[in-house]
């Protein structure tokens, strides 16, 4: 389409999440990526939030997903793993441009001392 | 626990495709948050909780499902049943009037069926209140046939019993109880009570645990054991005001002290079964010498079964250890078998051919209602050709019409099932005092679910069978047909179907008005028959003297005699006696020996009713004297013996003089025959009068007897002088029973009253419908061949010729329905046969008058609109094309 020649902008949490799928590749599944969120940014997200995200990802074309096998710690229930479609990290390496050219120059200001 | 909870509501919340994803994460985190060391079982819970109620207020989405495009706007079937359901409602709406009088008529049918299924349910098919009660069994002798003929089961005898419950291995227990009445003095007035006297073991077997103190220990079931009492809840809270410290309380029972050792709680007091609806319970404690009596039968037993053991192979040991007895005692055993029924059948035994008697008549009415509103039904559905038509001509099918009547049939048999259960439960609620006295259990009575699961189908099969036919007739007929009518309504349309329809509702309702009638008959049969003594002017009344109080023969004797010579000198009172048990009430049976006679085996010597009266019995009850004297007061031990028994006895022989003995009261005590007197109903009112022997003995040994007073005054008005008379005697005296000879003879009718009276209403319903079925019928035909009788009249048929015309299109069907219904009449009557008496229950007598009585409602059915017919103008009719 001629308006469209970028991938669609990406909101804060989606952000989140998709790098969260990052660092866990190929590891990376719902519980999993709530306690990065929660460990690196310091943000208690429901579970429900990030399958949400994480359907609305993958219907987006950014993410793929494959279901494994059940375990017992888990009640005999299987997880469901996502990975990153190139077009995620198009979309992702797009968002981080766009944060590291803008905030360029302001790390003085930006960093806690 | 509070995690499964957490789990089922999420279960419940997320869509399957998140369902194992989402739990399996938070019981994994649970998990691994519980085992971390820094972290509380208490803060894992919170945890998880936390995240369920975070993911219960929004689940992850569910996915947008990919479905093939033609099944989206289609006909899915429960998208056009909805459709249909409001469709129905509104069609409701809109005609008020009809869908009021098919609700009500369903109501009328549907209510009428949940309620008398309520009274089975309660009655038949709920367990009784007993833990694992269909393992409990009542124990009975069976009585040799030939001297005890008809009766299937007698009470037991101590002896015998005993030797089973050693020997019978089926069992986890078996008792021996029997009610005996106390006077209860110190509570208030003095006044009889029946307390249940129950044998080692009892409350084990029935599994009553008391609420407060304990049971009866073993050693208090023994003659030298302390007097202990147990009282039921209600007696308790009523007599006792409910005290705390009632255990270690004395209770004042035939002048001794019982001291209360329990409280059984509410739930133990079975109101079906007399002997647990008793006020309190005291040990049966029979002495040595009354547990060796093998040929008196006078126990009632109870047992329980072993969880492994089956009715069939209790029975089959008991038979043989009853053969082995039988060997063993042949004396007093020879002929006597033992049986066990299942407590339950004991209980309802009686009222179970009637009730689903009932039931079958009630569902009779029902079919008639279903025939009523199919034919409403259809008339409407007639009615609505065009908008059918117009339906079918837009590509509605024929399965689609079809779905849409039956639909609406259904709608309104939702609706009269709902306004008929609230009729059965008003109607249960207004006759629950009614009940109490015609059926046992009655206090059980209630809608549960599975009366609501029984209404629930049943006003669904009506809705089918009643919307059924018009569905498929409306769904066949011919479109263009339809079209071109237009609005006209054509009385040729479906009259073969109508006609079938007034054929059923006749011959249904003949059905029951045969039942009803034989019912009626019979009741009539049983009241008018001779019972062998006037009814009239009789009043009776109970009295049982203490013990302590009334120790010796004398002082018995002494009471009633001054009783009798008050009682006698009341103004109004032409005679006065005692007897022990009345007429209908049964009472002692027993075998008896002719002087110089051997005394047989017990399966071959005749037996006979032995009643202890007074003298003065015969008077007052006018029973006639055949021969001989009647027992006066200066005789010592004097026997009457009835027709009946005379000619057991003595066939043509003579009685008169001659000696008898009364082997169990005492084999070495003769008695002359003085008198021969008319046979009397001493038992069921159904059966023929038994052989009665009447002995007078000077010296009374029992303590209870019933008084007969014949008045010459209307008895009741007798009862308040008569108790104070013997209360002058003896204020401490509690006199009970107090009623009417007639009364007491209504009781053994309350059973075919109650069934005559609910066929009565049922068969009048039936009537009422039939006859408005072919009312409306016949309207419908008429108005539709307006035309043509127009056209006849204007041809010069007379008025006769029309109004016949009508009738004949009413009363052929009729016709036809009555003689169906005669046939199923007569194939129903074999079921009626055993509840009727005096009457057979194909009687040809009640077959004509309930056929003539169809005959003229179908006539008078048929005249309104035979009048309306004659009344056609030929101009007007004509003109209206």
């Amino acid at each position: 389409m001629w308006f469209k020649t970028q991938a669609p902008a990406l909101g804060d949490f989606e952000q989140l999440v998709l790098l969260g799928v990052l660092r866990l590749d190929p590891g990376a599944y719902g519980a999993a990526i709530r306690q990065e969120i929660h460990a690196r940014s310091g943000r208690d997200v429901s579970i429900n939030a990030v399958y949400t995200t994480l359907d609305r990802l993958e219907n987006k074309g950014f993410l793929k997903s494959w279901v494994g096998e059940p375990t017992p710690q888990r009640g005999g229930r299987r997880r469901k793993f996502y990975g990153l479609r190139p077009a995620g990290v198009a979309a992702l390496r797009q968002a981080y441009h766009a944060f590291t050219a803008m905030a360029d120059g302001l790390q003085g200001r930006l960093e806690t001392k | 626990m509070m995690r499964r909870l957490a789990v089922w509501l999420l279960t419940k919340r997320l869509s399957p495709e998140w369902r194992d994803f989402v739990l399996g994460d938070l019981e994994e985190e649970f998990a691994a948050r519980r085992a971390a060391p820094s972290s509380s079982a208490a803060a894992a819970h919170a945890w998880f909780w936390w995240q369920t109620i975070r993911c219960l207020a929004a689940p992850p989405p569910a996915r947008q499902l990919l479905v093939p495009l033609e099944r989206l706007p289609g006909d899915s079937r429960m998208r056009t049943l909805l459709a249909d359901i409001r469709y129905s409602l509104r069609v409701m709406v809109r005609a008020p009037s009809f869908a009021l009088s098919v609700v009500g008529v369903l109501a009328l049918g549907i209510g009428g069926n949940a309620a008398i299924f309520s009274i089975v349910n309660a009655v038949l098919l709920r367990p009784l209140p007993i833990e694992e009660p269909e393992r409990i069994v009542r124990v009975f002798h069976t009585p040799p046939q030939d001297a005890f003929p008809g009766m299937p089961t007698f009470a037991l005898s101590p002896a015998n019993f005993y030797d089973w419950q050693r020997a019978a291995t089926s069992f986890e227990g078996m008792a021996l109880f029997r009610s005996r009445q106390f006077t209860l003095t110190g509570t208030g007035a003095a006044r009889s009570t029946v307390a249940g006297a129950i044998g080692a073991g009892f409350f084990d077997i029935v599994r009553a645990r008391p609420a407060m103190g304990r049971v009866f220990r073993a050693d208090e079931d023994t003659p030298g054991g302390k007097h202990v009492v147990i009282l039921s809840d209600a007696f308790w809270k009523r007599e006792l005001g409910g005290a705390a410290d009632v255990i270690g309380r004395t209770l004042n029972l035939d002048g001794e002290a019982y001291t209360v050792v329990g409280v059984m709680p509410p739930a133990a007091s079975i109101e079906a079964w007399p002997i647990m609806a008793r006020d309190m319970w005291v040990p049966l404690a029979l002495d040595d010498e009354a547990r060796t009596v093998r040929e008196n039968h006078n126990q009632q037993g109870v047992a329980r079964l072993k969880r492994d053991v089956d009715l069939a192979r209790a029975q089959s040991e008991l038979d043989v250890i009853a053969k082995r007895l039988e060997r063993e005692f042949p004396k007093e055993n020879a002929g006597w078998g033992a049986r066990i029924i299942p407590l339950q059948d004991v209980i309802v035994g009686d009222v179970r051919t009637p009730l689903l008697m009932l039931l079958g008549a009630v569902g009779l009415v029902l079919l008639i209602v279903c025939a009523n509103v199919g034919n409403l039904l259809f008339t409407r559905a007639l009615g609505r050709r065009k908008e059918i038509a117009i339906r079918s001509a837009l590509g509605a099918g024929r399965g689609r019409v079809f779905q849409q009547l039956l639909v609406e049939a259904l709608v309104l048999a939702g609706a009269g099932g709902t306004l008929g259960l609230l009729l059965a439960q008003l109607t249960l609620g207004a006759a629950a005092t009614l009940l109490t006295d015609q059926v046992p259990r009655a206090g059980e009575i209630s809608i549960d679910a599975r009366v609501l699961l029984f209404v629930a189908g049943v006003s669904m099969l009506t809705g089918m069978l009643a919307g059924a036919l018009p569905a498929i007739r409306a769904g066949r007929s011919d479109l263009t047909d339809a079209l071109k009518e237009g609005g006209r309504s054509d009385g040729a349309v479906g009259i073969r179907t109508r006609r079938l329809l007034i054929v059923c509702e006749v011959a249904l309702s003949l059905v029951l008005l045969m039942g009803a009638g034989v019912m009626l008959r019979s009741l009539q049969a049983l009241r008018n028959d001779n019972a062998g003594f006037d009814l009239d002017n009789l009043l009776t009344m109970s009295v049982t003297l203490s013990e302590s109080r009334y120790a010796t023969p004398a002082q018995r004797t002494a009471f009633f005699d001054r009783t009798l010579q008050r009682l006698r000198a009341l103004p109004g009172v032409e005679a006065a006696a005692t007897i022990d048990n009345l007429p209908f009430q049964g009472g002692s049976v027993q075998p008896i020996v002719r002087e110089g006679h051997a005394e047989l085996l017990p399966r071959d010597q005749p037996t006979v009713q032995v009643r202890e009266i007074t003298p003065g019995y015969l008077r007052a009850m006018r029973i006639p004297l055949l021969r001989g004297r009647d027992v006066a007061d200066g005789d010592e031990e004097v026997l009457l013996v009835s027709r009946e028994a005379a000619k057991l006895l003595w066939g043509t022989d003579d009685p008169i003089g001659s000696r008898v003995t009364l082997p169990l009261v005492s084999r070495t005590m003769f008695r002359q025959v003085i008198g021969i007197v008319g046979d009397v109903k001493q038992g069921d009112l159904r059966e023929a009068p038994a052989a009665t022997v009447y002995r007078y003995t000077r010296e009374r040994s029992w303590r209870d007897a019933m008084i007969v007073l014949r008045t010459a005054v209307p008895p009741g008005s007798l009862a308040v002088p008569a108790v104070a008379a013997i209360h002058a005697i003896d204020p401490e005296q509690p006199v009970d029973d107090v009623r009417t000879m007639v009364n007491v003879r209504d009781e053994q009718l309350t059973s075919p009253r109650f069934s005559a009276l609910l066929l009565g209403i049922f068969a009048a319903v039936a009537l009422l419908l039939a006859s408005v079925g072919i009312y409306s019928v016949l309207s419908y035909i008429v108005r539709g061949r307006r035309r043509e009788i127009g056209i006849r009249t204007a041809l010069g048929a007379r008025t006769t010729d029309v109004v016949r015309l009508v009738i004949r299109e009413g009363m052929s069907p009729a016709l036809i329905g009555i003689g169906a219904g005669a046939v199923g009449a007569l194939a129903a009557g074999r079921l009626l046969e055993r509840l009727v008496f005096g009457v057979s229950a194909s009687d040809p007598l009640t077959l004509g008058a309930v056929a003539a009585t169809l005959v003229v409602v179908a006539l008078m059915a048929s005249l309104v609109p035979a009048y309306r017919a004659s009344r056609v103008d030929p101009l007007q009719a004509l003109r209206a094309e």
